[in-house]
């Protein structure tokens, strides 16, 4: 798996010595650090309703996102999450409009929607009515909480090399590791198959569009497909894929019972931790057994997979550097200390301008510091693939 | 679309949406003419009696308090009834004023809305462990019913006494630390016509008699947690800390804040995205 994801080339360094902005060699960082700085930055955006916070939580997370990507095919996929964060914002406000919530004495009425009067047994939902400005923003800000975690996983996906955060999977998951990296690696392919058809095609005059010109390049691209997919199975073959090695059948059966009993063990534990009502000591023994149990399948079923790391993913100063800042942004904003802690999520009511408190902004633009520390990706065509 | 030949049935689809919108439209404004007298006024607590206004009661002994008593005119929501006299409640982000999330009387430490923002932010719905449970008992119920509708959409009746109180429930409210440890027949009005002064009400006696019993007595550890209907059934087994609350000023407002935060941070926004913009320039482009 790992011998399909080669780092940049040493001609395209050469191409682009600009591109290697302070003298630093581009390399792709570590992905296991994309995504700790990105769980951060979510963890930061889900304790604050702060209009401000949030904005500076989008534009911090759009600034390393544009410095820090490559040009493999999943980094190009940012705008996507955009649109998906903008989405969720109006769907959020579309129900927060149509399905009133009420309006307090204070508020404005921006505009009332014709209300469906409902019998009383059904009072609980009530459609139409008058809408306030407090309930737009209120469903603005909730919206945008939620687009910003968005954005956060976004970010992780497209600077993060997919296919090399999954070499730190355990050793007993590699089955599931080379499921998902054939299965992710298909929609590229794909696409520049059909643009190589399609390449193709016009250097031989022969354009068009409709039907005959999807034919025309749907059964070059199967074709294509299914020749790259005997190639992939025939070189996986050769280099041992899917041999289970000296592992007994009892061996299996007994890792598969134990990661069934500690998936199991860890659903209940969480259930536990969540539901108020259980004792805090069950949920707690619940989790701690179920993760045992976890890593002990996990670590038995490791044992039969020998494998070899090919070119490991280098973790120096620059990995460190940006967990740090993506940490430092966490751990100011659930720290609660330092600032008023009521300025997170500023009120509605009375309408108010919120305020900056200047710990947590201070904190979310140290996360804006992983652009400069980490080091200019690499920019050659393929480059991660 | 409808100057289609083949489309005949879309040409009765116009006016039966027409109607439809009409008949919307026509609901919406018997519900608006319906729906103006939901703000009640607030009245002096001897103006409650058993057959008229609905008597508030809120119990801030989460916080060492006492159970702040209230009257109000009906017809009327529970909600409204909570937001006149120096009332005032709060909603969370998520659902909107009508979840009542914070409370707070403007005689009662200075106006200050429990929970504080520091023990809950209210953005999120509240746990069930510790949220504001609503109860309430009509004329001649000896049993706090646990509300099932919200304080929005729920009408008190005359006579009715109604009870905000702080803590944990089950889902069907019948067990928790918020489940009340007193009748209703307690707190609820006993004079049968209205009294002018709060001096010969037999409530305010209550309340002067409360006032020398130790504050601790209401405090939630001494709280049993016994099901609603137990509670009913035996007689109250201590007096609350009934104290009355008389119509007074709305909250003070807090001021409107300033704009300048805003716009500093609207302006360290433009830098970074200054800085993208120049970042994404000077990537070498894509040789294709």
């Amino acid at each position: 798996m790992s011998a399909v994801t080669g780092q940049a080339l040493p001609a395209a360094r050469r191409r682009h010595p600009a591109a290697s902005g302070g003298g630093r060699l581009p390399r792709a960082l570590h992905p296991v650090a994309w995504w700790i700085w990105a769980c951060a930055l979510a963890t930061a955006a889900s304790r604050t309703s702060n209009p401000l916070l949030l904005l500076l939580i989008f534009a911090v997370v759009g600034v390393v996102v544009t410095a820090r990507r490559t040009d493999a095919p999943w980094a190009r996929g940012y705008r996507f999450y955009l649109g998906m964060a903008l989405a969720v914002i109006a769907i959020r406000i579309l129900f927060r409009v149509v399905f009133e919530s009420g309006v307090s004495p204070g508020d404005l009425i921006v505009f009332r929607l014709p209300s469906i009067p409902t019998p009383a047994w059904y009072a609980g939902v009530q459609i139409g009515g008058p809408v306030s400005l407090q309930a737009i923003l209120s469903a603005t800000l909730d919206g945008a909480r939620l687009a910003c975690l968005l954005c956060c996983v976004g970010a992780a996906n497209t600077l993060a090399n997919p296919k090399r955060a999954l070499r730190v999977l355990p050793g007993a998951l590699y089955e599931l590791g080379v499921a998902v990296t054939v299965a992710l690696s298909v929609a590229p392919q794909l696409v520049e198959s059909v643009q190589r058809v399609r390449r193709a095609r016009r250097l031989r005059g022969a354009g068009g569009r409709g039907l005959r010109a999807l034919r025309a390049i749907a059964i070059p691209v199967l074709h294509d497909s299914l020749e790259r997919s005997l190639r992939l199975a025939a070189g996986m073959d050769s280099r041992g894929y899917g041999r289970t090695g000296s592992a007994t059948a009892a061996s299996r059966r007994l890792t598969a019972t134990l990661m069934l009993a500690g998936l199991a063990g860890l659903c209940i534990g969480a259930y536990g931790l969540l539901d108020t009502t259980v004792p805090r000591a069950a949920g707690l023994g619940g989790f701690a057994a179920g993760s045992a149990l976890c890593v002990a399948g996990l670590a038995l079923g490791g044992r039969r997979v020998s494998r070899s790391r090919y070119r490991p993913d280098p973790w120096r100063w620059p990995e460190w550097a940006v967990v740090g800042c993506g940490l430092a942004t966490a751990v100011a904003l659930c720290l609660n200390a330092g600032y008023n802690p009521a300025a997170l999520n500023p009120g509605l009511s009375p309408l108010q301008w919120p305020s900056l408190p200047l710990l947590p902004a201070a904190a979310i633009l140290v996360a804006a510091l992983a652009a400069l520390a980490a080091p200019p990706p690499p920019t050659a065509i393929g480059a991660g693939r | 679309m409808t100057s289609w030949p083949r489309q005949r049935p879309a040409a009765g689809w116009l006016p039966r949406t027409a109607a439809l919108l009409l008949a919307i439209i026509a609901c919406t404004a018997g519900a608006a003419a319906a729906g103006t007298p939901a703000s009640a006024a607030a009245r002096p607590v001897g103006d409650c009696t058993t057959t008229s206004g609905v008597v508030v009661v809120v119990d801030f002994g989460h916080w060492g308090g006492p159970l702040l008593r209230s009257c109000g005119t009906t017809p009327t929501t529970s909600y409204a009834l909570l937001n006149q006299g120096g009332w005032q409640t709060a909603g969370t982000e998520h659902d909107g004023p009508g979840f009542i999330c914070r409370i707070g009387y403007a005689g009662y430490h200075g106006g200050t809305l429990y929970p504080t923002p520091a023990q809950q932010s209210c953005v999120l719905t509240p746990p069930a462990s510790a949220y504001w449970s609503f109860w309430y008992a009509s004329r001649g119920q000896h049993a706090w019913s646990y509300s099932q509708a919200g304080a929005m959409s729920y009408d008190p009746r005359p006579g009715s006494v109604e009870l905000w109180s702080f803590g944990s429930t089950s889902a069907g409210g019948t067990a928790g630390s918020a489940v009340p440890a007193f009748s209703p027949g307690s707190v609820r009005a006993l004079n049968a016509s209205p009294a002018s002064a709060a001096t010969t009400s037999p409530a305010s006696t209550r309340a002067a008699a409360a006032a020398t019993s130790p504050p601790a007595a209401n405090s939630p550890s001494s709280r049993t947690r016994k099901p609603a209907q137990a509670a009913a059934r035996a007689t109250p087994p201590r007096t609350p800390a009934v104290r009355d609350a008389p119509p007074a000023a709305a909250i003070a407002q807090v001021s409107h804040g300033s704009p300048v935060p805003a716009l500093v941070a609207l302006l360290v926004v433009l830098l970074l995205a200054a800085a993208g913009i120049t970042a994404a320039a000077r990537r070498p482009r894509r040789e294709r």
